[in-house]
């Protein structure tokens, strides 16, 4: 197309002035003037399809490497969590397997992290449920212990600690950690009977054991009857060895409600490990029962196969049809209101649509305007580097010597100008006619010339001024 | 795509009705009433792909000048193009201002006007042009860049042309034209003519009187009838040839200049004045190969073919081929001419090829040898406040030495040599080359 000279558009057309750094044709183009025109415009920007159709590859290759990396965590199935004895962990230390199999076995396994959880999922099953406790981080208070026997019939508690043992099994106490011979499940004193169940064999040894004493306070001693309610002490799982005296990983406390609860009256003194007499009045309907389990490694992933572990494990746990498995957690805590319920709803939805913002913000200053021209730079290079290198050399060296005689050789050539003499004339030529000029000692002129040798620094600074100021001096003399 | 201040302003504003609802599905609906404006907006931006560009740059200009360079963007889409319009040129084309915001209907066209004053010689170019349409809304915009090559060539800014009338008026001096005539300067026999008085009387040309006194036998009358002078003028039709040395050594900064600028100002000068003097000046820019050659150009033609060459040429980073320049030189005049040669006499030891060709280059021609010095080697002489700046002192008094010790050599082997400050050189040059036609050496 051929272009006429640009539109004047009449004086005040809407947008014809204000506009910064445009304007109509001021001038038309002088003579000098090149004017190009291109016969269509050569757009650099892609269009979406184009820019769609040069990242597709990439896309796409994006995506089937986010589906193959899903799949194949799907089919490994990896989990996260390393908690030890948690019923969702496949590591070694987990009892994934235990939950695993009690699944397939029909009973409805249900893990909890809270103790209102545990509640609800405990009483929708009443009189069938089993709760299993680890308080692995000591996280449950008193008034929360004590609300476990009210849970279930049957409660399990695995590796209690010291508060959790006194309000729920007084009497018994820690003994500390068995020693590595497998534990006998029926130790030859007694015979262990859990629920209708008498164990035989022997488990992993591992974990904790415990102590029962009876005693004021304590419950009654095995096969008492003490009051209206009867309770039964079952102590089990004992190490081989003669030196592992009274300590059990597992106690039970099968307790026959009566009308009045547990009036514990003073049991008396007895030899705790009067094995429990089996047979009777074992696990009615209406009775409750507390185990105590310190045996924790029978129960592992990494164990369950050994010896006897997987019998004891499952009648350990599989006495009902549900098993609640009550891990308690951060949501038990009972503090101070935490930040989380002190802030408004909005703050969340006002910090997201801030980081929205933000976001557009960036985007709004990071937008680049067109890409960059380019431009070949030219090699900066400032003659005096030379000069300066060489000065460094010189005072690094300390060749004091060789840069006075470098002045001297200026500062003679300088004198010889100024006295009229030619550059062709001799050192002791010049130091005459300065001696003369000046009229000074021809030794000291030629001293300073010629032989002065600087021993340090500060002599070459002395020297270097005594030669400035015999030039000006020299300059002085020959000027009138 | 681009998006305004407006639309985080837009955006921000949903702290409102965030707070106000005090839920996060009011910030969800602000967004998506956001981002459905922005769409509308974008929708309806005028298209900046449906543009037609055409550029107006001057060919040339003087380095230190301004020149306009004025876009026209016509907008043959359906909608107008509000928004702004970047013309991208070199960083070094001080392009001014770089964004202009342009409101254009549909089917006519604007000018964007855009101030250059380029800070570095050479070809300064534009590589395209980029377009960001706003919507209605000017909440986002369409952008587009569009190839559309300008350049414009920044010549040397021959500022030495300062010192070039005095130097002019010392030439007509030399010319039989002025009162300042002086017997035998410079010079050549130009004519012969009748005595006045106050002629030197040494000019009395009395071979010539007394064969006029033959022709004419009887007529003379007063004393001075019948004498005849001779006249004479500056040498005419001499061959001036200036090599600059564009190597290595001529990309070193003197006082911010590098040494080839300088030694381009020098040969402009020298040029104007040569071609003015009657003499033909021509110029071969060399490293290892010719960068630039300017023969048989003379007048104004002969600047404007010299700044329009030395335009684009920076210097290489190779060392200069000294051997080959006798046979350049010859190549451009085998008559015998005024060499100059735009170089730097630095240390012995760098100098050694241009000494080792002078004595082939001394024995035709008459050599003068142009070399930048540096002000800050003779302002380190005299400062000797501490250890350091003595020891400084020390090397730029070795320097000097080395300078002098090239330039005598260079003077013993039959050249001239002209040292100079990058301001003081171009003068200098044509003083020598004054004061070598008053001399009539060439």
């Amino acid at each position: 197309m051929t272009f006429s000279p640009p539109t004047v558009p009449p004086a005040g057309a809407p947008g014809a002035s204000g506009r910064a750094g445009s304007g109509r044709a001021a001038s038309g183009p002088t003579a000098a003037a090149s004017t190009t025109t291109a016969p269509g415009p050569a757009v650099l920007t892609p269009t979406v399809r184009q820019g769609t159709r040069r990242v597709s590859f990439w896309l796409v290759a994006a995506l089937f490497v986010a589906l193959v990396a899903t799949g194949a965590l799907l089919l490994v199935g990896a989990s996260d969590d390393t908690t030890p004895l948690s019923p969702t962990s496949p590591a070694p230390g987990g009892t994934m397997a235990v939950a695993e199999v009690l699944r397939e076995r029909g009973i409805d396994v249900v893990v909890t992290g809270s103790l209102a959880e545990t509640e609800e999922a405990a009483s929708t099953n009443r009189g069938s449920a089993t709760v299993l406790v680890h308080d692995i981080d000591d996280m449950l208070e008193a008034e929360q212990l004590e609300a476990l026997p009210d849970l279930a019939d049957d409660l399990v508690v695995i590796d209690p600690s010291f508060g959790m043992l006194q309000a729920l099994a007084p009497g018994v106490s820690a003994a500390g950690t068995p020693d590595d011979d497998p534990l006998a499940v029926s130790p030859e004193a007694s015979a262990c009977v859990l629920g209708t169940t008498e164990l035989e064999g022997e488990v992993s040894p591992g974990g904790s054991s415990y102590r029962f004493t009876p005693g004021p306070g304590a419950l009654a001693e095995p096969d008492a009857d003490v009051g209206e309610s009867s309770s039964r002490i079952s102590l089990c799982l004992a190490s081989d060895s003669d030196d592992a005296d009274d300590a059990y990983s597992l106690v039970r406390i099968d307790t026959v409600a009566g009308a009045g609860g547990a009036d514990t009256d003073a049991g008396t003194g007895a030899n705790s490990d009067s094995g429990a007499d089996s047979g009777t009045d074992t696990g009615t309907d209406t009775g409750t029962s507390v185990t105590i389990v310190g045996a924790t490694d029978a129960l592992t992933n990494g164990a369950i196969a050994d010896r006897d572990n997987a019998a004891f494990a499952l009648t350990l746990l599989g006495a009902n049809d549900t098993l609640v498995w009550y891990l308690p957690s951060a949501a038990d805590v009972d503090g101070p209101p935490t930040p989380g319920e002190l802030t408004p709803d909005w703050l969340t939805p006002a910090i997201l649509l801030l980081t929205a913002t933000v976001l557009a913000a960036a985007f709004w200053r990071g937008r680049r305007f067109g890409p960059l021209v380019i431009e070949n730079l030219p090699v900066v290079v400032r003659a005096s580097e030379t000069m300066e290198g060489r000065a460094r050399l010189y005072q690094r060296g300390s060749a004091r010597l060789h840069a006075l005689d470098a002045l001297r050789i200026g500062t003679i050539a300088r004198l010889a100008t100024v006295c009229g003499l030619p550059p062709s004339a001799g050192v002791d030529t010049v130091v005459a006619a300065v001696a003369a000029l000046v009229a000074s000692d021809r030794t000291a002129i030629r001293g300073l010339l010629v032989d002065g040798v600087p021993r340090t620094d500060a002599d070459l600074v002395r020297l270097s001024d005594e030669l400035l100021a015999l030039e000006a001096r020299v300059d002085a003399a020959a000027r009138p | 795509m681009a998006i305004s201040g407006w639309f985080v302003v837009l955006v921000a504003v949903g702290i409102v009705p965030v707070v106000v609802f005090d839920s996060a599905a009011a910030m969800i609906a602000w967004l998506a009433f956001a981002i459905a404006l922005a769409a509308v907006d974008l929708v309806l931006a005028g298209s900046p792909r449906a543009v037609t560009l055409a550029r107006e740059v001057p060919q040339s200009m003087r380095l230190g000048e301004s020149v306009r360079s004025t876009l026209i963007v016509t907008n043959t889409g359906r909608r107008g193009i509000r928004g702004i319009v970047r013309d991208a040129w070199q960083p070094s084309a001080g392009a001014a201002p770089t964004r202009a915001r342009v409101s254009i209907p549909a089917g006519e066209r604007r000018n964007v006007l855009t101030t250059l004053t380029p800070f570095r010689r050479g070809e300064r170019r534009a590589a395209h042009v980029t377009i960001r349409s706003f919507g209605p809304l000017w909440l986002v915009a369409r952008q587009a860049t569009i190839a559309e090559e300008g350049v414009v060539r920044v010549l040397p800014p021959f500022a030495s042309r300062k010192h070039l009338p005095s130097r002019l008026a010392r030439l007509r001096e030399l010319d039989g034209a002025t009162s300042v005539q002086v017997r035998g300067q410079g010079t050549e026999f130009d004519s012969l003519r009748e005595y006045v008085r106050g002629d030197d009387v040494r000019s009395i040309d009395w071979r010539a009187t007394a064969r006029r006194g033959a022709q004419v036998a009887s007529a003379s009358a007063s004393a001075s009838a019948g004498l005849v002078v001779r006249t004479w003028r500056p040498e005419r039709d001499r061959r001036v040839v200036i090599v600059i040395d564009s190597g290595r050594t001529s990309a070193a900064r003197i006082a911010n200049e590098p040494r080839i600028d300088t030694a381009f100002e020098s040969s402009l000068l020298l040029a104007a004045l040569a071609s003015r003097a009657g003499d033909r000046v021509d110029t071969v820019i060399y490293d290892r190969r010719i960068r630039g050659r300017i023969q048989g150009a003379v007048g104004a033609e002969l600047l404007n073919r010299m700044v329009t060459t030395m335009a684009p040429i920076q210097p290489e980073l190779i060392e200069m081929d000294w051997a080959a320049v006798p046979g350049l030189v010859r190549s451009v005049t085998t008559t015998r001419s005024l060499v100059v040669l735009m170089t730097s006499v630095d240390a012995p030891g760098a100098s050694r090829g241009l000494l080792s060709v002078m004595p082939q280059l001394t024995k035709k021609h008459l050599v003068l040898v142009a070399s930048v010095t540096d002000p800050d080697v003779l302002e380190a002489v005299t400062s000797r406040g501490d250890r350091t700046e003595v020891y400084r002192a020390a090397a730029a008094e070795r320097a000097a030495l080395d300078t002098a010790r090239v330039s005598a050599a260079l003077r013993q082997l039959g050249a001239d040599v002209v040292t100079g400050s990058p301001e003081d050189l171009p003068p200098a040059v044509a003083d020598r080359y004054i004061a070598l036609k008053r001399a009539g050496r060439l």
